[in-house]
C-alpha cells in the first residue's frame, strides 16, 4: 500500500464517518426538516419545532412522550395550553404535569422508527400547529462492518443506504466512523514514517477488530438501554446543548432582537453631591468655646428644621481685650462714683440750685450704670448656631468645650431626598437633558441635566445633574458613572447588560438561542447605552433570540 | 500532509447542513413547502371547503398522488379542523374540510407514501 492510497483510505473513511454523522437528510444541496439535534449518547430521543409563537420540544421517555412548550421569543414556559398530538397513535391530548411540562402516553415509542408528529398548541389567544419528526433509534445492533460501507459507496443505492443508516440514528455508526477516520489518519502518518513494525501492528489490530464485531467496537451501543440522562453540554464549536428541563431550572429568558436608533451616550465619571440649595454648613462667626444647647448636640442622622439651635459658642476673650475692658470698667466706676457724690451734694442743697441740674446728674448716673452693666455682660453672651436649612445632620465636628475657629465647619446638613451629581467631562458634549447614573453595585438612578460649567476644573468641565425621584441609599461623595444621552444618533440592538459576557479569549459575547435546546456564542461589539442596557452595534442581526437572563449560568456549562 | 488537511476541510464543509427551503409561492397559487426529505407540497385553499395539496419531488417535478394518503390539520377561525385527503388526478390530493377554509390558512399535512414512509408539511 503506497502513501497516496493510504490518504485515499483516510479520506474515504472520514467521508463515511461524516455522512453517517449527518442526522438530517441532505438532498440537492439542501436538507429538509430541523437542523441537526445535538448528538450525545446520554440524551433521550427528541424532536423540536418552532413557530412564530411557540417553541416545542418532544422527548421520548420510555412509553411516554414528554412535551415542553415555551414562547418562541421570550423562552417563557407556556402553562395551561391545550396540546393535541397527531401521530401514529391517532389524535391524542397531552396532559399537563405539575412541573410545567406536558405528557402523553405513546406506546408506539417502544418500536424504533421515524415518527412524524403534528402538535396543535392552543392557549387563550393563540393557536398553532407545529410539526416535528421524532426518531427512536434501534436497540443495540451489531456494528456495521466497514466492508458494507465500501459496498455502499460503490453501489448505486448508496445515498438511500446512508439515509436508512442514520435514520436509525445508530450511535455505533459514530464509533465506527470516528474510529475508522482516526485509524486511517494513524495509518497514513505511519506509512509516511515507514515504520514497518508499527504498520504491521496497526494492520494486525485492524484485522483483529474487523474480525471480531463485538460490543467493544461500540461501547456506547448499550447506552439506549440504560437510563437516559439529559445533561447540558458544550460542543467543540462552542455551541451549548441545554435540555429544556435545565433551561427551566436556570430560568433562561431571551429577547427577540430589533434594530432601532438610539441617541448617543457618553459615560462620565461622577460623584454625588448634596443639592446646593437643600444643604448647608453650620459655622461659628467668632472664635469661642463650643457648648451644647439644651438637649445636647444633634447626633449624626438627626433630622433638624431650619432655625433649630444646634450649638452655642462661648466667645473667647483675648488678654488685650480683657485689659481694655477692665480699664474701661474702672473708668466707668470712677465716673459713677463722681456723679453719685455730686448728686448727693446737689440733694443736700436742693433749695438753692436749679432742679434741672439734679435731673441731669440723675440721667448721667443712670446712663453710666447701664454702660457698666453692658460691659459686664456683652462678651459673656454665647453665639447661637442655628440650622440654615432643614435636613439631616451629615457630619458633626462638635465636642463640648472645644474651641471653634470662626471658619470651621461644625455641622453639615444634607436633605437626603435631594441630591445632585457632578460629572467631569473632558470633552464638550451636547447633553440633551436625560441621563442615567450607574453605581458600582449595578443600581441606577435617573438624572436630569442642570447645567455645565464653562471654567475647567482639573482640565475637565463639571456637568451637574439632579437626581430624579426617590434617591434612597445615596450619600454625598459616592462615586458613580453617568450615562448621559447626547444629541447624536446611533442604530443597533439594545440588550440588557446581563446578556453580554466576557468570552474565554476576552471578547464580548452574547448567547443566541438558535434551536429549542441549542445556544451559540456570538462575538459582538457593544457600546454603552444607558444604566441597564448596552447597544450591540455589530455581531448580531435583528430577528435573533439573545439570552437576557441566565446567560452567566449558560457560560459556565462545560 | 497538506492533502490530508484539505481532505479534512472538505469533509467538514460537507458536514455543515444547508438550510431548508423557505415557504414559497407554488405554481397553483398556493404556498409550497418542504414535506419530509423527498417531497415538496403545495397547499391550495380558496375560501371553500375544498382543499387541494399538490405533490412534488425534491426537484419540484410533479409526483403522481396515486397510493398516497394524507391527513390535513388546519387552523380555521381559531379552531382545529382534521380531515383526510384522497388521491385525485395527477399530483393532487384532495379533501373537503368541515368548514370553509380561507386563503392563508395555517396548518399541517401528514402524508403517507405508498411505501409507508411518512412526511409532514407545515404551512
Amino acid at each position: 500500500m503506497t502513501a497516496p492510497l493510504s490518504y485515499l483510505l483516510a479520506v474515504l473513511m472520514m467521508l463515511a464517518a461524516v455522512f453517517g454523522a449527518l442526522p438530517a437528510v441532505a438532498h440537492e444541496g439542501h436538507d429538509h426538516g430541523a437542523p441537526p439535534p445535538p448528538v450525545s449518547v446520554t440524551i433521550a430521543p427528541r424532536a423540536d419545532a418552532s413557530s412564530a409563537d411557540f417553541e416545542l420540544v418532544a422527548i421520548a421517555r420510555g412509553a411516554k412522550l414528554r412535551i415542553y412548550v415555551d414562547t418562541f421569543r421570550g423562552n417563557e414556559p407556556v402553562q395551561g395550553a391545550d396540546i393535541e398530538v397527531d401521530g401514529p397513535g391517532g389524535t391524542n391530548k397531552a396532559t399537563a404535569m405539575p412541573d410545567g411540562a406536558y405528557t402523553l402516553d405513546a406506546p408506539w415509542l417502544a418500536r424504533p422508527g421515524r415518527y412524524d408528529l403534528a402538535f396543535t398548541v392552543q392557549t387563550g389567544d393563540a393557536i398553532d400547529i407545529l410539526t416535528a419528526t421524532l426518531t427512536v433509534p434501534e436497540p443495540p445492533a451489531p456494528p456495521i462492518p466497514t466492508v458494507s460501507l465500501w459496498n455502499a459507496l460503490i453501489g448505486s443505492a448508496w445515498a438511500q443506504d446512508i439515509q436508512a443508516r442514520f435514520a436509525t440514528r445508530d450511535t455505533s455508526l459514530w464509533a465506527v466512523g470516528g474510529g475508522a477516520f482516526v485509524a486511517g489518519l494513524v495509518v497514513a502518518a505511519l506509512f509516511r514514517r515507514r515504520s514497518r513494525a508499527a504498520i504491521t501492528a496497526i494492520l494486525a489490530a485492524l484485522v483483529v477488530i474487523s474480525a471480531t464485531p463485538s460490543d467493544a467496537d461500540s461501547p456506547s451501543a448499550a447506552a439506549p438501554l440504560m437510563a437516559e440522562r439529559d445533561i447540558a453540554q458544550r460542543f467543540a464549536d462552542g455551541a451549548i446543548f441545554v435540555p429544556k428541563t435545565t433551561q427551566r431550572i436556570l430560568a433562561i429568558r431571551t429577547l427577540f432582537t430589533e434594530e432601532r436608533s438610539f441617541t448617543g451616550t457618553v459615560e462620565l465619571p461622577a460623584r454625588i453631591i448634596p443639592d446646593p440649595s437643600a444643604a448647608g454648613f453650620v459655622q461659628a462667626s467668632v472664635a469661642g468655646r463650643l457648648m451644647p444647647p439644651p438637649g445636647g448636640f444633634p447626633r449624626l442622622g438627626t433630622r433638624v428644621e431650619a432655625g433649630d439651635v444646634l450649638a452655642l459658642v462661648q466667645p473667647a476673650i483675648g488678654a488685650a481685650d480683657v485689659t481694655s475692658q477692665q480699664q474701661q470698667s474702672r473708668e466707668l466706676d470712677q465716673q459713677i462714683a463722681i456723679i453719685e457724690r455730686r448728686l448727693e451734694r446737689f440733694r443736700q442743697i436742693q433749695s438753692v440750685i436749679a432742679r434741672a441740674q439734679i435731673e441731669d446728674a440723675e440721667l448721667e448716673l443712670r446712663g453710666l450704670r447701664t454702660r457698666r452693666a453692658n460691659l459686664e455682660r456683652a462678651p459673656r453672651e454665647p453665639e447661637r448656631l442655628v440650622a440654615p436649612v432643614s435636613g439631616v445632620i451629615a457630619t458633626v465636628q462638635a465636642v463640648a468645650g472645644q474651641i471653634a475657629e470662626p471658619n470651621a465647619i461644625i455641622f453639615q446638613i444634607v436633605d437626603p431626598s435631594r441630591f445632585w451629581v457632578e460629572a467631569l467631562s473632558f470633552e464638550a458634549h451636547a447633553i440633551n437633558g436625560s441621563a442615567n447614573g450607574r453605581f458600582g453595585d449595578g443600581r441606577t438612578v435617573t438624572l436630569a441635566y442642570r447645567g455645565s460649567g464653562l471654567a475647567d476644573r482639573n482640565q475637565a468641565i463639571p456637568i451637574q445633574f439632579s437626581v430624579e425621584g426617590a434617591a434612597r441609599g445615596l450619600r454625598a461623595g459616592q462615586l458613580l458613572t453617568v450615562l448621559a444621552s447626547t444629541t447624536d444618533e446611533r442604530t443597533g440592538i439594545a440588550v440588557p447588560r446581563t446578556s453580554v459576557l466576557r468570552g474565554p479569549n476576552g471578547q464580548s459575547i452574547v448567547y443566541e438561542h438558535t434551536n429549542a435546546e441549542r445556544f451559540l456564542p456570538r462575538e459582538v461589539r457593544v457600546e454603552p447605552l444607558d444604566g441597564t442596557r448596552v447597544l450591540i452595534v455589530s455581531g448580531v442581526e435583528a430577528g435573533k433570540r439573545i439570552v437576557t437572563q441566565g446567560a452567566e449560568l449558560l457560560n459556565q456549562i462545560r | 500532509m497538506t492533502r490530508l488537511i484539505l481532505a479534512v476541510l472538505l469533509g467538514l464543509s460537507l458536514a455543515v447542513p444547508a438550510f431548508a427551503h423557505d415557504p414559497r409561492p407554488g405554481p397553483n397559487g398556493g404556498l409550497k413547502v418542504d414535506a419530509g426529505a423527498r417531497h415538496h407540497a403545495e397547499l391550495v385553499v380558496n375560501g371553500t371547503p375544498q382543499v387541494v395539496v399538490f405533490l412534488y419531488d425534491a426537484n419540484d417535478q410533479p409526483v403522481s398522488a396515486q397510493g398516497y394518503r394524507a391527513n390535513a390539520i388546519l387552523v380555521v377561525a381559531g379552531a382545529t379542523q382534521r380531515f383526510a385527503l384522497q388521491p385525485g388526478e395527477g399530483n393532487r390530493l384532495t379533501g373537503t374540510a368541515p368548514v370553509s377554509v380561507p386563503a392563508g390558512t395555517r396548518g399541517a399535512v401528514q402524508i403517507t407514501a405508498p411505501d409507508g414512509a411518512t412526511a409532514q408539511a407545515r404551512f
